[in-house]
């Protein structure tokens, strides 16, 4: 019985922490969200994978370019509805703007712009504090920019 | 633009104080003697001031010590969360948590491989990112999901020709997926 | 002299409830005319107001005077009361009784009483074009008209540029002045 007694408060606990750790907020709870953005540049001109990029390894191979290079890596706080650009390398900028947090995954609205000109407007949802959103495709230096976008809400 | 667009441009930055004084004072002489700008200016004062007669009174209508008890009571309701749990555990008989405490367990054996993710042999980090809309403005726009290592890739074309020549190794249609 | 926000929030934060207590003294009826502007009637406003206090007693440990304290309450009730304005589902006939409420309880005796009938159908129409416009739109025009914040104030409450709070003010004022143009 004492066993049982024992297991039951484990159990109980054990779901509590998964509630907690997957319930939904009030958008209005986290304050603000930090967003990470890292430029990648991927191309064919060597085989060389850049050590800082380890964590994401397995998702960048999915690419399957032959050389991967960290150029920069951003964290800004952006506030909730408000937004915060990354300046990425060839006249080009990033925009974020947080939209919303639910579910534990938190809602990104995203520009990207070259010398002004809007290239790319999406919306995206990302798990808090999981994957990365990869956004690819501008040229630079004869490779490619690849961005990874993360939130994190706080 | 001729005086008036200028004006109507500026209108309500003037009118919310928020221009530097040369700007400020140009609009104030325009505005003395256009009629059209004149009468822009009054339409605004008018929603501004009929906005704050409705508004602005209910103010005074909010009294502070009821006010000041709802706070409170919010304060003093919520504990915090560990001990309105102990409470309810502890508090409850034996056989009125059985049913719920069955239920907590088999949630807690179906999460389990969150915790030890060597039972699926899958990434540590769980979701997918996802993309809800996309406006690529014109250009060629790709979208892949690899799913065994849960990858999300929004791929943007260069579909401008001429562009990069330079680049022997530039990849010509992007990544090879 | 009367202490300062800062010095009432630091005493909050020393665990003295009188201070926070002194807090919402000074600012209860001005976050509650902002709900106010952005919800619908009193109990829904009365409701968030006491709600965006009860969230900053809970998150005042946290601040740290890097934007005044009415900046950061007048945030916290904004966001509160755009969520409670994306949850509201009152139909049509509610909404419209709170508005008369609203508008009988400023029923003054006018000298002219066409002005004051014209004025009220202002009034009332004016409501109804508020409430035409998007939760952010709103927040911008309240802000600015109840509060008489600054461009940079109303910008580092809703999280975003001057440049956005000037476009939302001229675009929220166009939209009003058009739905109002035989009122005005």
């Amino acid at each position: 019985m004492k066993r049982l007694k024992k297991l039951l408060r484990l159990a109980l606990l054990f779901s509590l922490v998964q509630v907690v750790a997957g319930d939904r907020v009030d958008a209005a709870d986290p304050q603000s969200v930090q967003v990470t953005i890292g430029t990648i540049l991927v191309s064919n001109q060597n085989d060389e994978f850049d050590p800082k990029l380890k964590s994401m390894e397995k998702q960048l191979r999915v690419l399957k370019y032959r050389s991967y290079r960290l150029l920069k890596d951003e964290t800004q706080t952006v506030p909730w509805r408000g937004d915060k650009s990354f300046d990425i390398p060839g006249g080009r900028s990033l925009t974020v703007t947080p939209q919303e947090f639910q579910n534990n995954r938190v809602s990104l609205k995203v520009r990207l712009t070259e010398r002004n000109k809007p290239l790319l407007d999406t919306t995206v949802t990302v798990p808090n504090k999981g994957h990365f959103l990869y956004l690819g495709g501008p040229p630079h230096e004869g490779g490619t920019l690849v961005l990874s976008i993360s939130a994190a809400a706080q | 633009m001729n005086d008036c667009e200028r004006t109507q441009e500026n209108i309500g930055r003037w009118f919310d104080d928020e221009l530097n004084r040369a700007e400020s004072e140009r609009i104030r002489v325009h505005v003395e003697s256009c009629t059209a700008c004149r009468a822009a200016q009054q339409r605004m004062e008018k929603i501004d001031q009929a906005l704050h007669g409705v508004l602005a009174a209910e103010a005074a209508q909010v009294e502070f010590t009821s006010f000041w008890r709802g706070v409170e009571r919010r304060i003093n309701e919520r504990r915090p969360w560990h001990r309105e749990w102990l409470d309810r555990v502890i508090g409850v008989p034996r056989s009125a948590w059985a049913v719920p405490a069955v239920i907590a367990l088999l949630l807690a054996l179906l999460s389990l491989d969150s915790y030890f993710p060597a039972w699926r042999g899958g990434v540590t980090r769980s979701g997918f990112a996802a993309v809800n809309s996309i406006d690529a403005h014109g250009r060629s726009v790709a979208l892949l999901r690899e799913n065994e290592t849960k990858t999300t890739v929004i791929w943007l074309y260069d579909d401008q020709e001429g562009e990069d020549e330079t680049a022997e190794e530039a990849p010509k249609a992007g990544p090879a997926f | 002299m009367e202490p300062s926000d800062w010095e009432l929030v630091q005493k909050c934060q020393a665990g003295e409830m009188s201070a926070f207590q002194e807090l919402v003294s000074r600012y209860h009826q001005k976050v509650y005319v902002v709900i106010l502007g952005l919800l619908r009637n009193r109990e829904d406003a009365l409701e968030v107001s006491q709600e965006t206090f009860f969230r900053a007693f809970r998150k005042i440990g946290g601040f740290q005077g890097q934007s005044s304290f009415y900046t950061w309450i007048y945030r916290i009730a904004v966001n509160l009361a755009i969520d409670a304005q994306r949850r509201q589902k009152r139909n049509p006939l509610d909404f419209r009784e709170s508005m008369d409420g609203l508008l009988e309880s400023h029923d003054e005796v006018a000298r002219d009483p066409f002005a004051d009938v014209h004025d009220r159908e202002l009034r009332e129409n004016l409501i109804s074009a508020i409430n035409s416009l998007t939760p952010e739109h709103k927040a911008v025009i309240v802000l600015r008209t109840i509060e008489g914040l600054s461009y940079k104030d109303i910008g580092e409450i809703l999280g975003c540029s001057e440049g956005t709070v000037m476009s939302r003010l001229h675009y929220a004022r166009k939209k009003l002045q058009d739905k109002l143009s035989s009122f005005l």
